[in-house]
């Protein structure tokens, strides 16, 4: 098999599997958000908009040293 | 020091400013000064005919083109990032001797690394592969001070005190990693020095020099990869990244759509780098690296305008700030030139409309309507932004900051315009044939038409460097202004009269 | 699995860097398993001519002039044949350039000679009126540095095998051999023997007094460098 069939293969492969990734970080973004233990994203705008060093954070790095 | 409230610092942010402001004005002049070189010839001679071998178009041109880039644009990347990284991540740099020290060690650098540059790039020292014209000493000055910069920007990440990294992160991790990728792999080259003969004679001839590891096509490719992604990491991604900060911070508003922010992310990651291609349509590379290059460039349209658009709607109900701030409107004309260059930018991408412009001075002015009306406006609007919040002073003044934004927008209306009809005009000259089928123009015909289009943008890009200059003028005098309360920074930045 | 990848940046960058590089691993690396083979009737630059290619790379002639024919019958009718990817086997770096502030230069040698250049390159505006290109007139003086240029024949025939001093075939079906010194003082006397044939058919005094010393200025190694484009 020579170099350009790899790299057909290859392209195909990892496109199809970009894709798909894609598609269900889509689903994951809006899906999210209606699930228990789930964050909504728009939340994450916050961070520029309370970035006071005594500000809350959205999620502070200690939340999960207590889980 | 014991009981003092922790603050963030900005001693590196101020830095990297004024290197902004001041490489700022180097690049922009020396473009002028180019641009008057090829409307009125004389000017090549402007210091004399002693010194002409350094007044000269073609030995200013890569400084012109490299003190834009490396100098102001990436100045402002850095200025900025040591200011947004310390806020979205809520930590500051005071808290970590070593983080502080590598920000120092990072501009220190920097600057040697600059100087090395002016002064290589006057001697005409230069590999000619366009924003990588640098020979190997200088080559691994930059990958340290990249590194050191890396090590400052995950080092900061790693004490962060806020667990999900803001976009803005993301596109600063992205122009790290890209620059990174790109600079290496198109910078491989073998000093000549190692070279030895039969007589057994080694470091013959300039100790410096070197030869590339790829050659004719291939090194076509490699350069055209780097160069368009040089944009793409250069003047896409760490810009994106400024506005998303800036722009919501500056207006009160959060982010339209965060998700979209988000996507459109891996959409700019994924399809930027096959668009390369399209600097090399009907050359000697392979025909299906042309077509994916065209295609890509096509498509990446999508993310480009997810992040305009996204930008745009956070102003949603909030125009009147558009008109009441002239720091809003500079980020939001800024989004509009993002819009019509990632859009005027796919055209040229088409094969057969790439057959006209390529070579011509349209792909000049698509370059320029990017950089001055996208990166240029949002560089100075991040740091309007910044300044009275790292002086604690307010902006010196609105008025003046008002005008300068007029001056410019006609500065790059003018540039723009002029060089799409000098484009187009010089594409369909070259291309013209009589009806005997012999060419209609000899190719000084083609030259001489573009006078006037050359005048028109060498006044074009004047105005936008007085405006910079008003510009400076208002950051220097900021130092001096009024002091401003803590409490009013919590969005829109004061501005005295 | 997405929001873990958004808190960690270590593997938040390896991804990113993973999506960046596909492009490059796709497009670009195979390409290079095919080396870039020349055609016949591809030479390696000489000395001199590689030490004028230094001159133009110096002064930046890319910024202005492309060496790159496109395949349209307007480009073909005013350069010459289109350019064919093995032609570029020996240039490093290539000099396609961007921009045709001037025209393209590719096969400039086949249409312009010694004498037109040096008059061209003193002053421009005199040979073609309305010309913008600057004059070079510093080139008349400046001493071309052979030395260099030499140690990068060294280098690529090093490390790349480009065939110095070996038999090259020509279109004719004749074959080539492209000298390099086995010194520098051979190789310098090799780019003097080649600067006086161009010396020969220049005009100015200077230059031609230079040459008969055994200095090459630099226009005589950047004309031996465009008459070798064909």
């Amino acid at each position: 098999m020579g170099i350009a069939e790899y790299q057909a293969y290859g392209y195909f492969g990892l496109t199809a599997f970009l894709v798909f990734a894609l598609y269900s970080y889509i689903y994951h973004l809006y899906s999210t958000d209606k699930k228990d233990g789930g964050h909504d994203y728009e939340n994450y705008s916050n961070i520029a908009l309370n970035d006071d060093i005594s500000d809350a954070p959205v999620s502070p790095i200690s939340d999960d040293k207590e889980k | 020091m014991e009981n003092r409230p922790l603050e963030y610092d900005y001693t590196v942010a101020k830095m990297f400013m004024f290197t902004t402001v001041v490489l700022g004005i180097v690049g922009m002049l020396v473009g002028v000064i180019l641009a008057f070189q090829l409307a009125y010839p004389e000017v090549n001679t402007i210091l004399g005919e002693g010194l002409a071998e350094y007044t000269n178009f073609s030995r200013l041109r890569p400084l012109h083109t490299d003190a834009v880039i490396f100098g102001f644009t990436f100045s402002g990347i850095w200025a900025t990032w040591y200011y947004v990284g310390q806020r979205v991540l809520k930590v500051s740099m005071a808290e970590s001797a070593l983080l502080m020290f590598l920000g120092k060690l990072h501009f220190w650098l920097y600057l040697v690394g600059v100087a090395a540059v002016v002064v290589s790039l006057l001697m005409g020292i230069t590999t000619s592969k366009e924003y990588a014209e640098f020979e190997w000493p200088i080559d691994i000055a930059i990958v340290v001070v990249w590194v050191i910069w890396g090590l400052g920007l995950f080092g900061l990440i790693g004490i962060r005190r806020e667990k999900s990294l803001y976009i803005s992160i993301w596109y600063y991790i992205a122009t790290f990693l890209g620059i990174a990728m790109l600079y290496l792999f198109n910078n491989m080259e073998i000093p000549t020095m190692l070279a030895t003969n039969a007589a057994g004679e080694s470091g013959i001839g300039a100790w410096y020099h070197s030869v590339s590891m790829y050659s004719g096509t291939n090194d076509a490719l490699v350069q055209w990869w780097y160069g368009h992604n040089a944009v793409a990491f250069g003047f896409t991604v760490p810009i994106v990244a400024m506005i998303y900060y800036f722009l919501p911070k500056e207006s009160g508003q959060a982010i339209y759509s965060y998700k979209l922010s988000l996507l459109s992310f891996w959409g700019l990651m994924f399809v930027y780098l096959w668009a390369g291609g399209h600097h090399l349509l009907y050359s000697t590379v392979p025909d299906w690296m042309q077509t994916m290059g065209s295609i890509f460039s096509v498509i990446l349209i999508l993310p480009s305008w997810g992040s305009a658009i996204n930008m745009l709607l956070t102003m949603k109900g909030e125009w009147q700030q558009v008109a009441a701030s002239p720091l809003i409107k500079f980020m939001v004309l800024g989004s509009t030139f993002y819009m019509f260059s990632t859009l005027e930018g796919p055209i040229q991408a088409i094969k057969s409309v790439n057959a006209i412009a390529h070579f011509t001075d349209w792909i000049v002015g698509h370059v320029h309507d990017g950089v001055l009306g996208w990166v240029g406006f949002m560089i100075m609007a991040a740091l309007f932004h910044m300044a009275p919040r790292v002086f604690k002073r307010e902006i010196y003044s609105k008025s003046l900051m008002a005008t300068q934004f007029w001056i410019q927008t006609l500065g790059v209306v003018l540039y723009f315009t002029s060089m799409w009809i000098a484009g187009i005009t010089q594409g369909m000259m070259w291309r013209a044939h009589d009806e005997f089928g012999n060419l209609a123009y000899s190719f000084i015909d083609t030259v001489t038409v573009l006078h006037p289009y050359y005048t028109i943008r060498g006044v074009g890009g004047l105005l936008y460097l007085v405006g910079f200059l008003m510009f400076a003028y208002n950051m220097y005098k900021t130092m001096s202004a009024r002091p401003v309360e803590e409490s009013e920074l919590q969005s829109a930045s004061p501005m005295g009269a | 699995m997405f929001h873990w990848l958004e808190k960690h940046p270590f593997f938040f960058a390896v991804g990113v860097f993973l999506v960046i590089s596909f492009a490059g691993l796709i497009e670009i690396l195979p390409n290079f398993a095919q080396a870039s083979r020349p055609v016949i009737g591809t030479a390696p630059y000489s000395t001199l001519e590689l030490t004028g290619r230094h001159v133009y790379i110096k002064n930046s002639c890319n910024a202005c002039h492309s060496q790159l024919v496109r395949p349209f019958k307007s480009e073909t009718d005013r350069y010459g044949h289109y350019s064919l990817s093995g032609e570029y086997a020996y240039d490093r770096p290539f000099l396609w350039g961007s921009k045709r502030t001037g025209p393209d230069l590719w096969r400039v040698g086949n249409y312009r000679t010694t004498d037109w250049h040096e008059n061209h390159m003193k002053d421009p505006a005199g040979v073609v009126p309305g010309s913008i290109m600057p004059a070079y007139t510093w080139m008349f003086t400046n001493k071309a540095d052979v030395d260099t240029a030499y140690a990068e024949q060294l280098t690529v025939a090093q490390f790349f095998s480009v065939p110095y001093n070996k038999p090259v075939p020509m279109k004719d079906g004749s074959a080539k051999v492209v000298k390099m010194g086995n010194s520098v003082a051979e190789a310098n006397a090799l780019a003097l023997a080649e600067a006086q044939v161009i010396a020969a058919d220049m005009k100015d005094q200077n230059v031609k007094d230079a040459v008969a010393r055994g200095e090459i200025p630099e226009i005589v190694a950047l004309i031996a460098y465009l008459n070798s484009l064909k």
